[in-house]
């Protein structure tokens, strides 16, 4: 692989033909200062900090530019680039201001460190600075234009990366301006990013606005934990509350970038919605206790209200980590109970086998075709649609079958609109041409299935494509045909040499996989909600944002014999109004734990910061609660124990065939879906993620025809959502995109 | 022989005694040093640093823009600063406290201000009678700054050659 060898300030080094200086220097841990250069941009070779004397050359050469050849000689800290270096320093602080005081960024600020290294002690400039307007652009980042050193980071950023040119270069010369295009400000889900990129503190995170200096803070290295990606991050934090999130490198799950979603937030830990002392509930009205009597209380219930063990019903959220899912599912088949289930936003929790994920992130990058079925990806899950953006600009097309036509940011070749009661017919549509194609015998039910050219299409790229990719997302999950359309997604990929991945499992779901957390035998999270249970167990539920139906599991939950003990981490009036007891446990970054993510990769970390109020980790309330009821096997004094266990379960892989069949569906049905900030109880409490325009996002969508069947006019309100009539629904569904609780 | 003969010559001609009370003579007539304190005081350097305060601009804006390198720079840790964003925009201290029993006076606050908002003024002389008062808060240092402002600013410009 190596094949020159360059000599940097007298060192011999390799790199490749064609590698920059700058990137040779790097990997060799020679300091170039820089500003405009950015692994992971392209080059601009704008601010001319990089100058380094390349022996040959009668001028200095920028270092990120200069492509290396053999024998080049390379001298970084020579008189000549010094020189240089020391000029460029001047000119940037012509008119950058020296109040870096009173600058967030000061103290972790690239040019203020290049300028300590290589600037000029005292200023000869005596004229009047630049002045830059600010622009307003959003929630979520602070702009102070003064500061910009035109290195345009932002500006590649949005346009290489994020996909959306929502920055950029404005007038010439002293004019030259770096602001967004539209006034509606960036609109992005990766936009937090800029932030990372910005050198100086002309882009600095909103929230954090004038509250702590760099200095202060300790960085944890933590994990994100929203998404199946499991980004990884750190945690900084002062005085005991997380004040700032930022990327973490790594190359093979979010390489330097991370949603916006992970890294603001943080805001929903220090709400003040948050519950901080144990509850019991005595005679209709709710008591502060301590934990000895709130726990005793907890048992004694469960003892009292589930004499049999199969009486109880444990639900546990998705983003609960491995521990908690481990000791939850335990404790529940302890007492005797086979009834707990996760899957709380599926139509369909059935036994079927769960759609393998078979591609690793980074191949993800290598494919040249990607079929995306039923998921707005981009929203969903923004680091894969990063990967799957990332294998378009090498050329890769992508192709969707989804009910909306979605607002990716690359270019989708085919698009099916289809209706969640026709995404049966329309995949059978695509297996069958595929087969056809393939001249396979088609199995018996294929053979009504009518084919249309879209069908073909799509068949004819997964088939030309040598590496192509078939991603099933979230709307399959609000599906009443989930397993069929799971099992048609994996024949497809059969049939045409895919690989799949599995996106309908966010949050931390393969960790609920892993240690069996769904009924083998028992009942599943729609028949729990619906059974006459006499005890519940609920882990950081949520009835009315987390279940499909919540007014039925409301309803179910709160029956006069029911006893239901909530361990949760925010106040929510359908838990007051249900639970007996509740238990209030950490939040994310208040707890040690495990997420597993898409590629099984399992990610443990350390709690950043102590638990709010009284609250304590949730695999130790659940350690404790099965202590108190004599169950046996949970001696642990560490999670990481709890982890080993866990991670040494194999999970059960059923083998149930799924029959096609033309199940019967309403007429109009409705896909919900949540925005990403309203995807799980922590990022619901960010109050700045809520103001964005993602945030905000509140329509039904629905197209003419389905509109006059249900006599809908745009405006009204369906299941108290706006609505919103285009063309680009499917017909006979409504696409329901709301940060507001689910209605049925 | 030569040596007692002396030493009685000196013992009964007094010469010790006539010695100190030359001095004692001289001294009556000569200026005091004792200095009557609190009455009187002794000058004190421009660069004297006694208790600390914190001093506004003229237009009374206070000077402060809670950039923390006092708290920083600290080596007793005895400054707590919070700060947020004021309502203008502007970057301002909410809390800026120093604990009076750990100051060991050393400046180094005052040197780091980029603002000349914290200054060791010339009062040497202060009590508290509870333990809770050797805590001085924002308000007490800005109290502090507006009562001596004219000695601050004078010691300043005296100092001001030499920074």
């Amino acid at each position: 692989m190596v094949d020159i060898e360059i000599e940097i300030d007298g060192k011999v080094v390799h790199g490749y033909s064609g590698e920059t200086v700058i990137s040779i220097a790097d990997r060799e841990g020679i300091d170039i200062p820089r500003f405009c250069y950015h692994k992971k941009l392209s080059v601009a070779a704008n601010c001319r900090m990089c100058l380094v004397d390349i022996e040959g050359n009668p001028n200095p050469q920028p270092a990120c530019s200069t492509q290396s050849s053999f024998g080049m000689k390379v001298h970084t800290k020579n008189e000549k680039a010094k020189t240089a270096q020391k000029a460029v320093m001047e000119f940037l602080l012509i008119n950058h201001p020296l109040d870096c005081p009173i600058c967030d960024q000061g103290g972790e600020c690239e040019l203020q460190d290049v300028a300590m290294e290589f600037g000029s002690d005292i200023s000869r400039f005596t004229e009047g600075k630049r002045i830059v307007d600010d622009k307003e652009i959003g929630a979520l980042i602070q702009t102070d234009m003064t500061r910009c050193i035109h290195c345009t980071r932002c500006v590649r950023f949005g346009a290489e990366v994020a996909g959306i040119v929502e920055m950029g270069a404005t007038g010439r010369s002293e004019d030259l301006k770096i602001e967004p295009f539209l006034s509606e400000g960036i609109q992005s889900e990766l936009s937090g990013n800029m932030i990372d990129v910005c050198p100086v503190g002309a882009l600095t995170s909103k929230p954090f606005r004038y509250g702590v200096r760099s200095w202060q803070m300790n960085s944890i290295q933590t994990i994100a934990r929203h998404d199946l990606v499991g980004s990884n991050i750190f945690t900084q934090t002062h005085e005991s509350k997380v004040k700032r999130v930022v990327a973490r490198d790594n190359e093979n799950i979010n390489e330097t970038w991370i949603s916006d979603r992970d890294r603001f937030s943080y805001q929903g830990l220090n709400s003040d919605n948050r519950i901080l002392i144990p509850k019991i509930k005595i005679k209709g009205e709710w008591q502060d206790t301590s934990w000895d009597d709130a726990l005793d209380f907890a048992a004694n219930g469960i003892k009292k209200h589930a004499k049999e063990g199969s009486q109880i019903g444990t639900l546990a959220s998705k983003n609960a980590t491995l521990e908690e899912l481990y000791l939850l599912q335990k404790f529940t088949r302890g007492l005797g109970s086979d009834n707990l289930d996760y899957r709380l936003d599926a139509a369909n929790p059935s036994n079927a086998k769960v759609l393998e994920s078979n591609i690793s992130l980074t191949e993800l990058e290598t494919i040249d075709h990607a079929l995306i079925v039923n998921s707005y990806l981009r929203l969903e899950q923004p680091m894969i649609n990063h990967r799957i953006r990332k294998a378009t600009l090498n050329g890769a097309s992508v192709s969707t079958i989804n009910a909306k036509a979605f607002d990716f940011n690359y270019r989708i070749s085919h698009s099916v609109l289809t209706s969640p009661q026709n995404t049966v017919a329309t995949l059978s549509g695509v297996l069958k041409a595929l087969l056809d194609k393939n001249s396979q015998t088609l199995p018996d039910y294929l053979n009504s299935v009518s084919v249309h050219q879209t069908h073909i299409d799509i068949a004819n790229a997964l088939l030309n494509a040598e590496h192509p990719v078939v991603v099933l997302g979230e709307h399959v999950n609000g599906n009443k045909c989930s397993d069929q359309v799971a099992t048609l997604v994996s024949e497809i990929a059969k049939a045409s040499e895919a690989k799949t991945l599995n996106a309908s499992l966010t949050g931390n779901a393969h960790s609920a996989e892993r240690v069996n957390f769904k009924p083998e035998n028992g009942k599943n999270a729609l028949q729990i909600l619906s059974s006459d249970f006499t005890a519940f167990v609920l882990f950081d539920v949520y009835p009315t944002f987390d279940c499909i139906d919540s007014e039925n599991a409301i309803e179910h939950l709160s029956h006069d014999d029911a006893f239901v003990v909530a361990m949760n981490s925010f106040d929510d009036e359908s838990v007051l109004n249900c639970a007996n007891v509740i238990l209030p446990i950490a939040s994310f970054y208040e707890t040690s734990g495990t997420h597993i993510n898409v590629d099984n990769i399992a990610q443990s970390y350390s709690a950043s910061v102590k638990s709010a109020g009284e609250s304590k980790p949730g695999w130790k309330v659940i350690k404790v609660l099965a202590d108190l009821l004599n169950l046996q096997g949970f001696d642990f004094t560490d999670s990481s124990q709890i982890a080993d266990k866990a991670l040494s379960l194999t999970p059960n892989t059923s083998e149930i065939e799924v029959p096609i069949s033309n199940s019967k569906m309403p007429n109009i049905t409705t896909v919900w879906q949540y925005t990403p900030y309203a995807s799980d109880v922590v990022v619901r409490h960010a109050s700045s993620l809520q103001q964005t325009r993602i945030g905000q996002i509140s329509e039904a969508s629905v197209c003419k025809a389905t509109a006059k069947l249900l006599e809908l006019s745009e405006g009204d309100l369906y299941k108290g959502v706006p609505v919103n009539i285009n063309e680009s629904v499917a017909e006979g569904c409504v696409f329901v995109h709301t940060h507001l609780p689910r209605q049925c | 022989m030569i040596n007692k003969i002396k030493k009685i010559f000196k013992d009964f001609g007094l010469s010790e005694i006539r010695a100190g009370m030359k001095i004692t003579g001289k001294q009556l007539t000569n200026d005091k040093i004792t200095v009557q304190f609190p009455e009187e005081r002794t000058p004190i350097s421009p660069r004297f640093r006694g208790l600390l305060a914190l001093r506004r601009y003229p237009n009374g804006e206070e000077r402060c823009i809670a950039c923390k390198l006092c708290e920083a720079v600290c080596p007793a840790n005895a400054i707590t600063i919070e700060s947020e964003m004021r309502d203008d925009g502007t970057r301002r201290a909410t809390k800026y406290d120093i604990d009076l029993f750990k100051c060991i006076f050393c400046g180094f606050c005052e040197e780091s201000c980029p603002v000349d908002a914290i200054v060791g003024t010339h009062i040497f002389d202060y009590a508290f009678e509870t333990r809770e008062g050797s805590i001085i808060d924002k308000e007490g240092l800005l109290e502090v700054g507006d009562k001596h402002e004219k000695a601050i600013s004078k010691a300043r410009q005296a100092d001001s050659k030499y920074r």
